[in-house]
């Protein structure tokens, strides 16, 4: 993917750009609000990468002027803070994603590879599917190989979430905001938790697991993509 | 700087001379008013003294003719004393028929009263001119002198009034800037002291109850707040080194021991995870704390403008997921939630909130968990394990206490102390009770109820 990252911290920004071109990403960096800006404007971008404070022109401006500019690239908004209101104010701006730091770079790569997969038109479908793995969104039926799989509402919203996100690897803090709308980490390990009994009730004798866990990073259902 | 230079830019003086300017003003209206009123009394009285001289002398005239009157005025003239009132009868021609001479310059035809020159140094005369029958004419007159100097000693006594209420006026005025500007002072020598560092001081109040003091007790009570807001500020610093060098300097020694160590790819890659949850937790520690900070300083969530939060939908959502970590961990977690419970707040600040008194419950707590949410709304979580003391219970709602039995355990020792925070910002104030067995805490957010 194209990549462009806009952050004055040049110690952040190599690192940033380091890794993800190691992931195989073609990867800008502008160090100041007003390159940023020319360069969001002026070339045609997967998803960028941009710090809240910026020399001249911040990130939410810059954010917001790409918005009323037609300019719709997926927007992740690095914060030095994860304060609430400071992360409504930026999701409000436009942003598609808010990341606090200091972060884990597994945890920026897995929300950028959220980003770029990012369907470009919303389609609301009546139904997932996953492998062998089938969700009835009206009915919230779910079957594995055809057979009845019986769920609790959270199972359900956690593997409605995994579903529609296949082939990504999805940290704990990107479940505990998309399945429980927490946007910190409890100390008590309720993804972990979760997550296992959601593999529980899908284990099908001779299939093999559809969630995986990728150390260091987070989960996968199906095929990594 | 001394009182005269600082005085003379002061308001208070300003003011203290404007009421001075006042005052001439108004007594100058007053004074002057007063003096043209007895002046015109005076002056009134004197005219009828002559009138009645004059009234005596026509009786006569009316008794005995241009003779009698001339008699009369001749009499009058030499028995009473010069000065006082002076008498002349005028012939037809204009020549004096009889009387005293300093009238002579009276105009030959006057009638009714007017104030004349004299022919003498004795001042201006009052003449009262009377036609006769036959062309003869009376003239009764008095020296002005004493209406004169009267009118004159009661200008200089009014003048002497007059300076004196200014002076006083400005008097009172300094008297009332020097007080103003000794108020003023103390505030502004307390707020430097503040300045400097004193956060313990205060304004001092007059115990009057006037403007002044109304304005020391907002300037206090604002002072407090800061003195508060810093003191926390400190605190936090103050844990921070204290509770984060323990976990730092062990994250050094390892990295250290390993360094020194020969490569290993094995050991390394376990060395690798072990410092990167390590830090982790010490991270997760700063986000606590300054999430903490943030909370103290900032005023208490405006009770009917915060958004209105479902908390029936917010505590039973949190309990399912929690309901699922408990089982798994072999315990059981009961929920029992009145539903339609709103309350105007700050939802994520509530599910933290919430969700550190679970993880509290499962970190500490036996093998029974209840989370509660009755009408109010009030907010409980109760486990069976084995508690806290009640000496140690306010304690443990600060930052970083830790009882000394869970020093052990897992957790930062700022979960209460958070939910001490969420709760004050929503009006409430957690308090922690004995489930014997186990630990109650209960929060009540009915200051918060949303309708």
């Amino acid at each position: 993917m194209r990549i462009l990252v806009i952050e004055d911290d040049s110690a952040t920004a190599d690192y940033i750009a380091k890794g993800l071109r190691e992931a195989g990403h073609l990867v800008q960096v502008a160090r100041t609000g007003k390159d940023g800006m020319m360069l969001a404007a002026s070339e045609s971008w997967d998803v960028i990468v941009t710090d809240r404070m910026l020399p001249g022109p911040d990130g939410l401006t810059i954010l917001r002027a790409l918005r009323a500019s037609g300019i719709a690239t997926p927007v992740l908004v690095l914060t030095a803070l994860a304060e609430v209101e400071r992360r409504v104010e930026g999701l409000d701006a436009g942003a598609d994603d808010y990341l606090a730091k200091p972060f884990a770079f597994s945890e920026l790569r897995a929300r950028i590879d959220a980003l770029g997969r990012r369907p470009a038109a919303s389609q609301d479908p009546v139904a997932l599917r996953v492998g062998d793995i089938e969700m009835d969104l009206l009915r919230r039926a779910v079957r594995r190989a055809g057979q009845p799989i019986e769920l609790m509402p959270t199972e359900m919203r956690l593997l409605e979430y995994m579903m529609r996100r296949p082939g990504q690897v999805l940290t704990k803090t990107m479940l505990l905001e998309g399945v429980w709308d927490l946007n910190f980490d409890p100390s008590t390990n309720l993804v972990e938790v979760h997550v296992s009994r959601l593999r529980r009730k899908l284990a099908l004798e001779g299939l093999p697991p559809p969630i995986q866990t990728i150390r260091g990073a987070g989960y996968i259902l199906g095929e990594r993509g | 700087m001394s009182f005269l230079p600082r005085l003379l830019r002061s308001f208070a003086l300003r003011t203290a001379l404007l009421t001075a300017a006042g005052v001439l003003g108004i007594s100058a209206l007053g004074l002057g008013f007063g003096w043209l009123r007895s002046s015109a009394v005076l002056q009134d009285a004197l005219d009828t003294e002559i009138r009645q001289q004059a009234d005596e002398l026509l009786r006569e005239w009316r008794f005995g003719g241009p003779a009698a009157l001339m008699l009369a005025v001749e009499l009058r003239t030499r028995e009473r004393a010069p000065g006082v009132l002076l008498v002349q009868l005028r012939a037809p021609s204009g020549s004096v028929f009889a009387g005293a001479a300093p009238l002579a310059v009276a105009p030959p035809g006057l009638q009714g009263f007017a104030t004349i020159a004299s022919t003498d140094s004795e001042g201006p005369l009052r003449a009262l001119g009377i036609g006769l029958p036959d062309g003869f004419r009376l003239i009764v007159a008095a020296r002005m002198r004493l209406v004169l100097d009267t009118a004159q000693t009661l200008a200089s006594t009014l003048l002497a009034a007059g300076a004196l209420a200014v002076l006083l006026a400005l008097a009172f005025g300094l008297f009332t800037a020097w007080r103003l500007e000794r108020r003023l002072r103390a505030v502004s020598g307390a707020a430097e002291a503040v300045m400097q560092g004193d956060l313990a001081r205060r304004l001092p109040l007059s115990g009057a109850s006037d403007e002044f003091d109304r304005l020391a007790a907002t300037v206090n009570a604002l002072l407090s707040r800061l003195e508060t807001v810093i003191e926390g500020m400190k605190q936090v610093t103050v844990d921070v080194a204290h509770d984060l060098r323990g976990p730092l300097s062990r994250l050094r020694q390892r990295l250290e021991i390993a360094q020194a160590r020969p490569r290993d790819a094995a050991a390394d890659a376990a060395l690798l995870d072990a410092a990167l949850e390590e830090l982790d937790g010490i991270l997760a520690t700063f986000t606590a704390l300054l999430r903490i900070a943030q909370l103290e300083a900032g005023p208490p969530l405006p009770g009917g403008q915060a958004p209105v939060v479902d908390l029936s939908a917010t505590v039973a959502t949190l309990a399912e997921a929690y309901e699922v970590a408990a089982e798994e961990a072999g315990r059981v977690l009961a929920a029992e939630i009145a539903p339609g419970q709103r309350v105007h707040g700050d939802q994520a600040l509530l599910r933290q909130m919430l969700s550190n008194l679970l993880d509290n419950a499962l970190a500490h707590g036996g093998s029974h968990l209840a989370v509660t949410l009755r009408p109010g709304p009030i907010l409980e979580v109760t486990d069976d394990g084995p508690g806290i003391p009640e000496a140690e219970r306010p304690r443990v709602l600060r930052r970083f206490y830790r009882l000394d039995r869970s020093r052990g355990t897992p957790g930062s020792g700022l979960g209460l102390a958070l939910v001490a925070a969420v709760a004050r910002r929503h009006g409430a104030e957690p308090v922690l009770s004995d489930a014997k067995p186990g630990l109650r805490v209960t929060v009540d957010l009915s200051a918060a109820r949303a309708s």
